[in-house]
This record gives structure tokens, sequence and C-alpha cells, in this order.
């Protein structure tokens, strides 16, 4: 597996964008030809929060992706911008509020539900536990398949980058269901899904607020980018969890990661991280309390409506 | 005791219920939704008549005296027709109704049925916007000349404890009336009415960030038509708000001083919701009647609004908002639609 990661500066206009991406696929020896006729580009479209909140992928970085791909693969490939429903996100409300829909008219590329896809069920077991999965066929169909996550910090995860976009492929949209062991369905979805490879959008990166980082990343392997990405935004990768079980699982190894280009350093130091630790513990204590405090005085407050 | 329906438990539904429940002399008899879940919810606080339809609750409403309604925008005008014709007292969530046209009728039925009859402007009884109207009755801030409103808010992107998907009939100007400014503008104009009367248009621009057939921003300028004052409003659903952070602001510019909510709410809601969940705890110990937290989670107002309506309904008082302040607040609401498609659109 290669192993290498590219890490790109780049400036916010569409030229330099699309020269970045252009220099970050090349620093990882990947080689696109005119054999490739159907492309699939999943960015993450979480929630209806746009790019300048840190949380989605940036249409302008999937602009440049598919100026890319035609300049390499020609004019005609089949590009599809793809992505599924989510628990609480509808894709044809958020590509239309993310700005998918109008670079969809002015790219002449084909934006496609993942959810309305035949989905295949798949059982994987990871550790203990024995995971469903519905798979969309359109991405294990396709010539070439793109993850373009985010780069951001999630509580429960640690980290939300190439990995965690590909939990986002399940076809089943309230997968919330999965987040009881969220880590381990991370591991479990990408052993049935694997992107040929991974651009992932750090123009905003999102640690503790939305940062202006101006960083592209690309790598083959998934496991390697989240590896790279957990180092920049301030977390250890060995203490990442689904990083760990990945290693775990034997399939995945840290040991040849090697990264080209600019230096991880370099974007590590603009980044803040949040405290999650503190902040999941206080979020936690205040829903217990709130719980306790209805039950003692017979009280209902409203954030915990939501559970009745 | 007033026998009561409550029609409609989605969040705002359901947060009706529960402040009824603790509401003394009102029993809720019959709820109606289409939610299993909401309905179990609602047998589970005692509530003894579950219907999956209002209409099927209307129809069978000769044990109960009033509604409080909180049901998709479209479907105001005949939920509120229907139970003004089953001779009820109907509380109904805002906006009264999607344009003025239906506004109208509902004030035509309303007078015709003489029956009690609120809109839930529940803003007008949040605790620093009642402290700021007495201010300025006594002169506190000499004449009022500008008031700023903004609310800025996920809107109907609000993201629960339990995530759901949005409703369509949001985005559908149809089915919603439109956006932002039906959604938040409706109460932020009722607040400018609410200090300086009725009011004109002066200007108004929507906006479109998200794409969406329903617009996400609002910024309308108002004058007063009986005062020189003149109102600014500003509002949006574009913004990731995060519990509890809460972005409204009123701010009442007078010529001998101002005003500001943001002075008139603690500080730390942390600290004062652990205030004030020890007072109940202590009223609750004592036999008193528990009180709803301030601020801390914005549904006092909620509760004081109808505990208003019912007192009105008992005591036979007319309620602060009628019909009139429904339709009075779609009127601005349309003349600034109006507005914009004139000088922006066309």
């Amino acid at each position: 597996m290669n192993s290498i990661v590219s890490l790109v500066r780049t400036r916010y206009s569409l030229e330099s964008i699309r020269s970045s991406i252009s220099e970050s696929v090349n620093l990882i020896n990947f080689n696109l030809d005119s054999s490739i006729k159907s492309v699939v580009i999943k960015p993450n479209l979480c929630y209806y929060w746009d790019a300048a909140t840190g949380q989605t992928t940036d249409p302008q970085l999937v602009s440049g992706i598919i100026d890319f791909i035609r300049e390499k693969c020609g004019k005609h490939v089949d590009i599809k911008v793809a992505e599924a429903d989510a628990s609480a996100m509808r894709t044809k409300y958020a590509f239309t509020v993310l700005g998918y829909k109008k670079l969809a008219r002015e790219k002449n590329v084909e934006l496609f539900n993942l959810s309305n896809d035949h989905l295949e069920e798949k059982i994987v077991m990871v550790g203990k536990h024995e995971l469903k999965f519905q798979v969309p066929q359109l991405l294990l169909n396709c010539d070439l398949f793109i993850n373009v996550p985010k780069l951001k910090v999630m509580r429960e995860t640690k980290i939300t980058c190439a990995m965690k976009n590909i939990f986002g492929c399940i076809g089943f949209p309230r997968k919330v269901i999965y987040h009881k062991y969220l880590d381990e369905a991370i591991v479990g979805i990408n052993r049935l899904l694997r992107p040929h490879f991974t651009i992932v959008d750090g123009l905003i990166a999102l640690g503790r607020f939305p940062v202006k980082l101006g960083l592209i990343m690309a790598g083959v392997d998934p496991f390697s980018v989240d590896w790279v990405a957990s180092q920049i935004l301030g977390y250890t990768p060995s203490k990442v969890r689904f990083l760990k079980i990945a290693m775990k699982d034997g399939i995945k190894n840290p040991e040849g990661i090697a990264t080209r280009g600019a230096s991880v350093a370099e974007f590590k130091k603009n980044l803040q991280k949040p405290k999650f630790t503190s902040s999941t513990y206080w979020q936690n204590a205040q829903s217990r309390l709130l719980k306790m405090y209805c039950k003692v005085v017979g009280d209902v407050v409203p954030p915990l409506l939501d559970e009745a | 005791m007033i026998s009561v329906g409550v029609i409609g438990l989605g969040r705002m539904g359901m947060l009706h219920l529960m402040n009824c429940l603790k509401l003394d002399g009102v029993k809720v008899i019959s709820v109606a939704d289409s939610s299993k879940k909401a309905l179990k919810k609602a047998k589970s606080v005692g509530v003894k008549n579950v219907y999956a339809d209002y209409h099927d609750l209307l129809k069978n409403s000769s044990d109960i005296d009033t509604v409080v309604m909180s049901l998709p925008n479209f479907l105001h005008l005949e939920a509120i027709q229907l139970a003004l014709e089953a001779g009820l007292d109907v509380f109904t969530e805002k906006p009264m109704a999607n344009n003025v046209e239906e506004c109208r009728k509902i004030v035509k039925l309303v007078e015709k049925s003489g029956r009690k009859f609120m809109v839930g402007h529940c803003m007008r009884f949040v605790d620093a916007v009642e402290k700021m109207k007495k201010a300025l009755d006594k002169g506190s801030i000499g004449s009022l000349e500008v008031t700023t409103i903004e609310e800025i808010t996920n809107g109907p992107f609000s993201y629960g404890r339990i995530p759901a998907p949005v409703s369509d009939w949001w985005f559908d100007p149809k089915k919603s009336g439109g956006g932002a400014l039906i959604d938040i503008g409706y109460h932020m104009i009722d607040l400018f009415r609410f200090f300086a009367g009725d009011a004109r248009v002066d200007f108004s621009r929507l906006d479109y960030k998200f794409n969406l057939p329903v617009e996400d921003g609002a910024i309308v300028m108002l004058s007063s038509s009986g005062s020189s004052a003149k109102g600014i409003i500003n509002v949006g659903w574009y913004q990731k708000s995060t519990f509890p952070k809460y972005n409204f602001r009123v701010i009442l510019h007078g010529n001998a001083g101002f005003l500001s909510s943001d002075d008139l709410v603690p500080r730390n809601l942390y600290f004062h919701a652990l205030k004030e969940g020890s007072k109940n705890f202590l009223r609750r110990i004592v036999g008193k009647k528990i009180r709803p937290l301030s601020y801390t989670y914005y549904y006092e107002s909620f509760y004081k609004e109808l505990e208003h309506f019912f007192d009105c309904v008992s005591k036979d008082f007319d309620p602060l908002v009628s019909a009139t302040d429904g339709l009075k607040t779609i009127e601005i609401i349309q003349e600034a639609y109006e507005k914009f498609r004139r000088e922006c659109v066309n």
C-alpha cells in the first residue's frame, strides 16, 4: 500500500487550488489516464453548515478536482459528486444549501444521493462487534473513487478526516445507530469501501474554531492520511481510537507512512486543539444534572424533550 | 378547571404540553399528532385521549374548552377555523397564518366566534423585554428614537440532541409563507410594534445564501406610524449556534439614554440554571409550585404566554396579543417581501 501523504500549501483562489491539487496528487505518485471512464467524488456534507464553518467540504476544492480529472482523463469522463443522507441531513438540501447544485450546473457533473443507490447489505466483524452496512454499489463499480473529506476535529472520534468520510458513504440514513460503537463502524466500513485516493480539504480546517489553514493533503491510504491529519490537529495518532482499532485489526501499519511537500509542523502551529475531554465531561455532567433535576423536581427542560 | 387539547407535538408542541401540565387550573385531556412516539410520550404523562389526526380531536372535542396549536404554518388557518367553529378557545403558535388574506379571514372568524384567541408572540413575555417595556413606558430613556432588534440562529437547521431531518414544508414558500423573515422576523417585528406601535416598511433586503426558495436572512427597516421611532430588524438562519449561546438582542435608543437586553440576562447561564434549579428544589420541598428555569433554557416566556392565555380564559380578559396583532405583523412582513421583490428582483 502506498503510504505517502502529501501536504501542499494553497491560497484561496480556484487557480491556486487547481495547481495545488495537481501538485499534491503528483507527490503521491498517483497516475490518472484516459482509461478512466467513470469517477465518483465523495465530499463531506455532513450537515447544512458551509465550508467556512470548517464542517463541510468546500465546493471550490471539488471544482478544482473536476478540472484536474478532465485534464488527465479527458473531457467526456462521467463524473458524479456523491453523498448519502444522514440522520439529520438530506442530500437534496445539502447539495443546494452548500453550493453543490450550482457547481454541478457550472461543471456539468451529476449530483448523486448514495442512499438512493442499489444498496448491498454486508456484514463485517470488528473486534467483538458484528456490523451490518448498506454499501452503495456505485462506489464499488466506478473506475475512480475519490474521497474528499474535511480536516476537522470531532468530539466522539477526536478527528474526522479520510476514514470518517467513508463512514458517510453508508447508504442507510440513520447512521446515528452506529454511534455507540462509532470507532469500530469507521474501521468496518473502511474494510468494505476503499477509495482510490483521498484529497483532504484543509483550506479551512476546524480545530477549536474554524481556521484558514490553506492546506491540501493527498494520499492513497485513508489510514495514512488520518495518521498525518491527527498530528496536524494536535493529537497523537496512536491515541485516536479508530486508528488504534485499525492497527489492531492488523491491516494497517503506521510504519512506512511518509510525508511529502510541506511539513506537518507548519500547519499544526496554526490550529488550536479543543478541550473535548472537559467539554464532553461537562456536557454529560450537564445532561445528567438536568435529568436528575427533572426527576427530583418534576420539571421539564426543553433540550431533554428531544429524547422523549 | 380548563380542559385542554394540544394539537401538534413537535418540539414546540411538546414544550406547550409540558407547560400545560405545570399550570394550575389546566388539565390536558386530548392531544393529536402524527408521530406515534409523541403520542406515547403524551400517554405516559397522563393524557387520556390521543389522536393521530387533529380533525378527530376536534370532532371529539365535547370534553375540552381550549386548544393549544403548534402546527406547520400552512395548516394554521384550517385548524383555527375548525377549532373556533367547534366552540373552542384557541392559542396558536406564530405566525398566525402564511399571508395577509388568511390572517384577515382569521380575524373575522375570531370576531364572529366570540372565543378567546391568542397568537404565541412569546418574545413579549421574555423577562428582559418586559423590563425594557416597563422602563420605556416610565420614560426612563426619554422618547424612543431607534430600536435595533436581531436574532441570528440555525433556524430550522438547529441540531437537536437526537438528530432528525428538517421537515420539507420549511422550504416550500406556499407552505411556510417564507423563510427567516416570517419565522424569526415575525417575533422581531412584533417586538418593534410592542415598543413603538404600528409601523411601515422603509427598507427591505432578503438574503438567499443557501440557494433555497425561501430567504435565510433579512434586514428590514421600519418607521413607527405614530412617532419618530425607527427600527432595524436583522434576522438570519445562517449561524451555527451552539446551545446555550443565544444570539438575540434588543437595544432601545432613546434621547435620554438606552437599554440593552444583553445587560438584563445572566452572565453565566449555567450558574443561573443551578440557582434557579435549587429554588425549584426548595419550592418542591415546601410544597410550593415550581417555576420555569428563567432565561437558561429560553422556555420561561413560553410558560408565561400560556399562563397569561389561560388566565384570560378563566377570568374573561382579552389576551395581550390579539388576532389583529397577528394580522398587523403579517402585513408588515408581506410589505417587506413585496418591497424587496419590487426593488431588488424585478
